[in-house]
């Protein structure tokens, strides 16, 4: 098993004024999802980001306010999980209910140590 | 040693019930109105959508807290006072701490009391004699019931933009009165709650009727006006007779509501529905009201439509039921409120009694109102005596004069189903 890093990009709902009883039912969906990871033993660590952070540039000497990308580039969190390859970790991430408010998820093998 | 997503550490123990999100930000905007003042009613609001926002982002990863209701209580009061302390429009803002969401169990700033005092305010005000009863409905199914505007347009069929401007309209009226929104005490709290049980009367049967077909959304409405009621004789001063009688009216209709619709969302008569269908603890609670709210020295008219609710739940099938108690009961409601439909209703229950002849002529006298003209219902009623009184072919006459006058599909479907039947 090999760890994959799943970064998650837009599907925000603040984009659409969700109702209590919305934002509930798609935070259910979230928890069955990551109940499923955790259950199948293979969800390693996770945390969702806040809205606003700091942008570092020109060889560190400039700090500015940011990243004020489109929403959809907007990165809201991320999750640690453990899969066999990138292919099945790819078909794992697609049961993100992310993909509910067209949001994507950016698929990443973590580098390891291995000699190969 | 907040790790966040972690097979060990996310808290699968805790859990939260349907509707939460929606129940408490009623909750909430009530007791954060009142804390605030209803002239800060935009910024409440804003804290508790951002509040919700913010659980739904953080709680599946880090799991459901202990006590939901509390950690979603303190946040939002946390961002009103950042909100506030943002415009400077408060004084003494130094003397509010802001409270760490992290231990709620430390903050118990307000009482279970407290919270359902609020409520009932929140109740009190939503239904202020200056705002229409439309008016009133919308604002009570954003605030208390916690509707977004799509859900109240769909289920008040009503567009979205008509509603957002009844809204501001409302919350704008709410903020003028702010001096008067004090819950009103002896005689003015008794009109008042008249008001108020109006509203909840007209929430339930915008749930009930569902004229256009069965939505999911549309028994909410009535679960949502049970709960209110409920929540009215929690407090002494609403604990009243007529008050019981609204809530065995709303439990004893509600029991039918699965019985109601066919797969196809079609609805299904009275006399048609499957009984076994009906809900019986609703009516068993429906009976219990009933016998609760007969004290006092007032018959109001919820008494007597909840009693007309008890013939028809205690009866095994149509032909079992005891018409003669209903017509006599349609009899003391038409003192109470001779509105054509209360006519029309009573006219089928003369028929039960007297038969088809004599019940054609019942229904002539009530045949002259401008409302009787436009209403499906009445020709539908009309072609069912003609059928049973033999005359097949007026019947028919009659379907067909009321099919050009339906409004919309379900209306149509329905008496052509009626005529197909004649056939």
């Amino acid at each position: 098993m090999e760890e994959y890093l799943f970064i998650f990009r837009g599907g925000d709902a603040r984009e659409v004024q969700q109702s209590p009883e919305q934002m509930q039912e798609h935070m259910q969906k979230w928890m069955k999802w990551m109940e499923q990871l955790g259950q199948k033993e293979i969800l390693v660590a996770g945390q969702p980001l806040k809205n606003e952070g700091k942008m570092v540039t020109s060889g560190g000497s400039v700090v500015t306010d940011g990243p004020f990308a489109e929403g959809k580039e907007i990165v809201g969190g991320y999750l640690l999980i453990k899969a066999a390859n990138i292919e099945e970790a790819a078909e794992i991430s697609k049961g993100c209910p992310i993909f509910d408010h067209e949001g994507t998820v950016e698929v990443r093998p973590i580098q390891s140590m291995e000699m190969n | 040693m907040d790790k966040g997503a972690n097979a060990e550490i996310i808290n699968h123990t805790n859990s939260i019930i349907e509707h939460f999100f929606r129940h408490e930000s009623g909750k909430i905007m009530a007791h954060l109105t009142k804390r605030f003042g209803a002239a800060h009613f935009e910024l409440v609001e804003d804290a508790v959508q951002d509040t919700l926002m913010k659980a739904m982002q953080v709680w599946p990863f880090k799991g459901i807290p202990d006590n939901p209701s509390a950690w979603i209580m303190t946040a939002a009061r946390n961002r009103v006072i950042d909100g506030l302390r943002r415009t400077n429009r408060q004084d003494n803002l130094e003397a509010l701490p802001v409270l760490n969401e992290a231990e709620p169990e430390k903050q118990q700033v307000y009482t279970e009391d407290e919270l359902e005092d609020d409520m009932l305010r929140m109740m009190f005000n939503c239904c202020h004699p200056g705002l229409s009863p439309d008016s009133q409905l919308i604002l009570t199914l954003k605030i208390l019931c916690g509707f977004g505007k799509a859900e109240i347009a769909s289920a008040l069929l009503k567009n979205e933009e008509a509603v957002a401007k009844a809204l501001s309209r409302g919350k704008k009226k709410l903020a003028d009165l702010e001096n008067e929104l004090e819950v009103p005490a002896g005689h003015a709290l008794g009109q008042r709650l008249n008001m108020v049980l109006s509203v909840l009367y007209l929430l339930f049967n915008e749930g009930y009727n569902a004229s256009h077909g069965y939505k999911l959304v549309r028994k909410d409405l009535c679960l949502e006006a049970i709960r209110l009621c409920h929540l009215l004789l929690e407090n002494k001063h609403c604990n009243l007779p007529h008050v019981k009688a609204l809530l065995s009216l709303m439990y004893l209709q509600a029991a039918r509501l699965d019985a109601k619709v066919d797969e196809n969302g079609e609805l299904i008569p009275l006399p048609a529905q499957n009984r076994s269908a009906w809900n019986k603890e609703m009516i068993s609670r429906g009976i219990e009201y009933l016998i609760q709210s007969a004290e006092g020295n007032r018959l109001s008219e919820y008494h007597i439509q909840a009693s007309i609710a008890s013939c028809h739940a205690l009866a095994k099938d149509d032909e079992s039921t005891d018409w003669r108690a209903i017509l006599r009961l349609y009899d003391s409601l038409m003192e109470v409120n001779p509105s054509p439909v209360v006519a029309l209703n009573r006219v089928v229950a003369f028929y039960k009694v007297r038969g088809a002849e004599k019940a054609l002529n019942e229904l002539e006298t009530v045949a002259s109102s401008k409302q009787m003209k436009n209403y499906y219902l009445f020709y539908s009623v009309k072609a069912e005596l003609l059928k049973e009184n033999g005359q097949l072919s007026k019947a028919k006459q009659e379907l067909n004069q009321a099919i050009l006058l339906t409004k919309n599909e379900s209306e149509q479907t329905f008496l052509s189903k009626k005529l197909q039947s004649l056939n």
